[in-house]
């Protein structure tokens, strides 16, 4: 039997080949990265910004001083997408590794070794996180470029908020990784999500806008405030709630939703090991 | 420790079929009907033998193999193996455990032979320290050596495979569990995984297998089990289970005879031999004999084909194999 | 070539669309992300154009002046419907030539003496399908979510622009298709086109908000007629006249590409015959 410390750290040596073999793999499709990197770029940042200029009274975006306290429409929407990139590494990190595992049967051995099968989820998780880290750094660059540096410094807050917000990222990592164990085919259904997810943390909007409703849905998740306290700290914009509290909210949510996640995954796992319907694609 | 594996009563049932989300909703009773894969199986693996698993398809032979390896928890029954509990070891025995389960495409095609390696490796939890030198010594023993920083998508099938019982022996296993390992190879490819097996076995580690060819396990194992429909219906050392069956030849006979005489002619055959299997095909009678002796039965075919003036068309004498004590176990052929 | 062989290549071609039809009903299990992306998809944008009017009088004035119309809804959903019909397409050929060449059919079609053409056009029908299903339910959304009606009159205008434009994007994707045939993967290049698409054509805006250089490209290509005038015939009530000058370069426009995709494809094909495989895979 291994200690405990052994224990912690073979299992962390695990995580951390799992998640330099996920970037190895994916740097031999070079030009899937390079899209992939700069896809929020004119997926989603352009059509906002021009659908900003639709509505632009003498060039000032009015609209969105009156529903977010801004006029910077471009650094609102560059932040938002920062974001997204976070958020969505815990879907496609996940979602796309173990669907590609399962189709090319590399998940069975993987499941014969003794490293737990929870450190699978944490690895890709851990992948995504490190792209999206890579990403966000090449986008940023780009961004102090072409909009100026005044945006940069001020982003100091997002290093934490972001930390913070990356335990939920892992939570949905064991979410979507469960999602994906259970449903042969759930590539809508993880795609859907993390479109939902993205567009409810507020990525392209600010969530005022949502009905009532759906806004609750907002609060339950982490991104919102991680996002909202960066946007605060670089533009100014109105805060959703007190600073402080949005503080306790992030780290709450983040915490409930890995509860939440794993314990999913774990069931998951068990009904797996009943059924025997892994590498059976 | 003497013994690898030991079972008992391991029995897996599989439900056929899904539950639908609105059925669990309403709490209708589970009308699933379920599906005993493996029913019940005993074994005892001593250390350091080669024991092999045949069975025909859907015997239940990689269902054993994986509740074994861990990955499929039993229904019912228990098992130890290399000392630890199937169901509440589990991470104990994988620790320890070499299993080729899936064949040569469960590898990352998109990776060279050295990082699939370097991959497993951390997953089996080897010390970092010693990993590179272990896989540089695993390459050699698999001949892979001047290979190792080639991608695996420009490996053949051969290769692959080799690789795949490379990264089995990472944890430097003491038990080796295969499914199958030569199935889809070429002759030479799998005379050259038979020699490997065999090679194991004489480092002392313990190897169970699966395997659809009897010469393969004739050759390799030192027991065999015999499964069909989940259970095991006969169990011994292949020369063992060749004397169970109380003859020695196997003659396979065709009379060209009106279908009237098959009768007769098969009463006569009995007297010498017992038959196992009869056809007729384009007009002529197939029987195959199981004898003591061929010597003794062939003059009395003669003469009965004389007495019910049918004509024997062709005699085949063959030592007794395992796949007549297979098909006189499980009224099957192995390949159907 | 003969009458025979044409009276032969006519009935592969139905047979080819006949299989493509097939393949469309075992879309079945999938039809839920069918009716979720064009609903979802133009409803985010929606939900942003809402912050970037801010419920000003100015700001909703600024659109309808650089749109010509008040719909703000109705802009954004027809211009994500064409978004989505538009992926489709790129998507389609290429990948049901590559499902086709993996899993070795594509070797035991071109066994047979039916012209290459077939196999790269045969599908095109069959994406009208696609293209009434998105603007259908587009337009039942249209109707139920924002009280946006349209007439039978609008829709036939509309059906009509559709088909005047499907040679041209049948033959963007078939140009695609050829190209994935010759380098396999090509994900990452048929999303960067996708994403110029969305950056130039319009989805989301009225291409005068674009610097001048970007107007010029988007009026070189075909997605830009095509979402403009389903605009102006659903939205404006314009006539087919009003929109013919428009129909007619994009008719142009899809019998240059078409020529350029069985051309690309020929030589496809020539390499494939010289060294002995298509892509690697
Ligand atoms: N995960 C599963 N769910 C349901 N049934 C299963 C599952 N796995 C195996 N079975 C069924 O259990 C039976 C035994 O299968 P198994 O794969 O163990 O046979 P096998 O002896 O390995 O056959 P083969 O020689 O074809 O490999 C088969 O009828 C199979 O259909
Ligand atoms: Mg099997």
């Amino acid at each position: 039997m291994d200690r405990p410390m052994d224990e912690i750290r073979n299992e962390w040596r695990a995580a951390r080949a799992i998640a330099r073999k996920e970037l190895l793999v994916f740097r031999r499709y070079r030009l899937n990265a390079v899209n992939q990197v700069l896809q929020p770029l004119y997926q989603t940042l352009i059509p906002g910004v021009l659908l900003g200029a639709t509505f632009a009274v003498g060039g000032e975006a009015l609209g969105l001083a009156e529903t977010a306290g801004t006029t910077d429409l471009t650094g609102y929407l560059f932040l938002g997408m920062l974001a997204l990139n976070l958020g969505s590494a815990g879907f496609w990190a996940v979602a796309y590794s173990l669907k590609m595992e399962l189709d090319a049967g590399t998940l069975e051995p993987g499941w014969l070794t003794p490293t737990r099968r929870e450190t699978f989820v944490i690895g890709m998780t851990l992948a995504g996180l490190v792209f999206a880290l890579l990403a966000t750094a090449i986008l940023l660059a780009i961004g102090t470029w072409f909009f100026g540096a005044q945006l940069a410094p001020r982003l100091v807050v997002a290093i934490p908020a972001l930390a913070v917000a990356s335990i939920g990222v892992l939570g949905i990592g064991y979410l979507i990784g469960a999602i994906v164990l259970r449903m042969r085919e759930g590539n809508f259904f993880v795609d859907a999500t993390d479109f939902i997810f993205v567009a409810l943390s507020g990525a392209a909007f600010p969530i005022v806008v949502l009905p009532e409703a759906v806004r609750w849905i907002s609060y339950l998740l982490p991104t919102t405030y991680a996002l909202d306290l960066m946007r605060v700290a670089a533009l100014d914009t109105r805060p959703l709630l007190a600073v402080p509290l949005e503080w306790v909210a992030m780290a709450l949510t983040s915490v409930a939703l890995v509860a939440v996640g794993r314990a999913a995954w774990l069931s998951t796992e068990h009904r797996m090991r009943m059924l025997g319907t892994i590498g059976q694609h | 420790m003497t013994t690898a594996i030991v079972a008992t009563g391991l029995t897996k049932d599989f439900e056929k079929g899904r539950r639908t989300l609105w059925q669990r909703l309403r709490r209708e009773p589970d009308r699933r009907e379920s599906f005993r894969a493996v029913d019940g199986i005993d074994l005892n693996v001593e250390s350091g033998e080669v024991f092999g698993i045949l069975g025909p398809n859907g015997a239940g032979k990689t269902t054993t193999m994986r509740m074994l390896s861990t990955l499929l928890e039993p229904s019912a029954g228990s098992a130890t193996v290399l000392g630890y509990d199937l169901v509440s070891q589990a991470r104990d025995i994988r620790r320890r455990l070499g299993a080729v389960l899936s064949g040569e495409r469960s590898l990352y095609w998109k990776l060279t032979a050295r990082e699939n390696l370097e991959y497993f490796a951390a997953l089996y939890h080897v010390p970092p320290r010693e990993a590179a030198s272990r896989i540089d010594r695993i390459l050699e023993v698999v001949h892979l050596e001047d290979r190792a920083d080639d991608y695996v998508e420009k490996f053949s099938t051969g290769m692959r495979q080799r690789l795949v019982l490379a990264r089995a022996l990472l944890p430097e296993p003491s038990l080796l569990l295969l499914d199958e390992p030569t199935v889809g190879l070429d002759p030479q490819a799998a005379r050259d995984l038979r020699e490997r097996v065999l090679q194991l076995r004489d480092e002392g580690r313990t190897v169970l297998l699966t395997t659809h060819y009897m010469e393969e396990a004739d050759q390799l194992c030192d027991r065999i089990a015999i499964v069909d429909h989940g259970r095991i219906v006969a169990l011994d050392t292949p020369d063992g289970l060749k004397r169970g069956l109380k003859a020695t030849e196997v003659v396979r006979l065709e009379v060209t005879a009106p279908e009237s005489a098959d009768a007769a002619l098969v009463g006569h055959v009995q007297r010498a031999g017992e038959v196992t299997q009869r056809s007729r095909e384009d007009g002529s009678l197939h029987l195959t004999v199981h004898c003591g002796s061929a010597r003794d039965l062939v003059p009395l075919v003669i003469e009965a084909a004389r007495d019910e003036s049918a004509e024997v068309r062709n005699i085949q004498v063959l030592p007794i194999s395992l796949e007549d004590v297979f098909i006189s176990l499980t009224g099957r052929a192995l390949r159907e | 070539m003969s009458l025979a062989d044409l009276r032969g290549d006519v009935r592969a071609f139905g047979a080819a669309t006949i299989k493509e039809w097939r393949i469309l009903r075992r879309y079945k299990g999938s039809l839920l992300s069918f009716v979720f992306w064009p609903i979802a998809l133009p409803l985010a944008y929606v939900f942003q154009a809402h912050a970037f009017s801010g419920g000003r009088a100015d700001t909703a004035a600024a659109f309808a002046a650089r749109t010509g119309t008040n719909e703000v809804a109705g802009f954004l959903f027809v211009g994500w419907a064409t978004y989505m019909w538009l992926s489709i397409i790129l998507w389609g050929p290429g990948t049901s030539l590559r499902t086709e060449q993996v899993r070795g059919s594509l070797e035991a079609i071109f066994l047979t003496p039916a012209s290459r053409l077939v196999v790269l056009f045969g599908p095109a029908i069959s994406q009208l399908v696609w293209a009434i299903w998105i603007f259908a339910v587009v337009g039942v959304a249209l109707w139920l979510g924002f009280g946006v009606s349209i007439g039978p009159l609008e829709a036939a205008r509309a059906l009509g622009v559709i088909l005047v434009g499907i040679p041209a994007l049948y033959a963007i994707g078939a140009l695609f298709a050829a190209v994935v045939l010759r380098f396999g993967e090509v994900s990452a290049l048929v999303q960067g086109v996708r994403g110029l698409f969305t950056a130039v054509c319009g989805m989301s805006f009225p291409i005068v908000v674009l610097p001048d250089l970007a107007q010029r490209v988007a009026l070189s290509l075909p997605p830009t007629y095509l979402i403009a005038d389903l605009r102006a015939v659903l939205l404006t009530g314009a006539g087919i006249g009003q929109v013919a000058g428009d129909l007619l370069i994009l008719a142009a426009m899809g019998g240059l590409l078409a020529v350029l995709a069985a051309y690309a494809f020929r030589r496809t094909e020539q390499y494939a015959r010289r060294g002995g495989r298509l892509a690697q895979y």
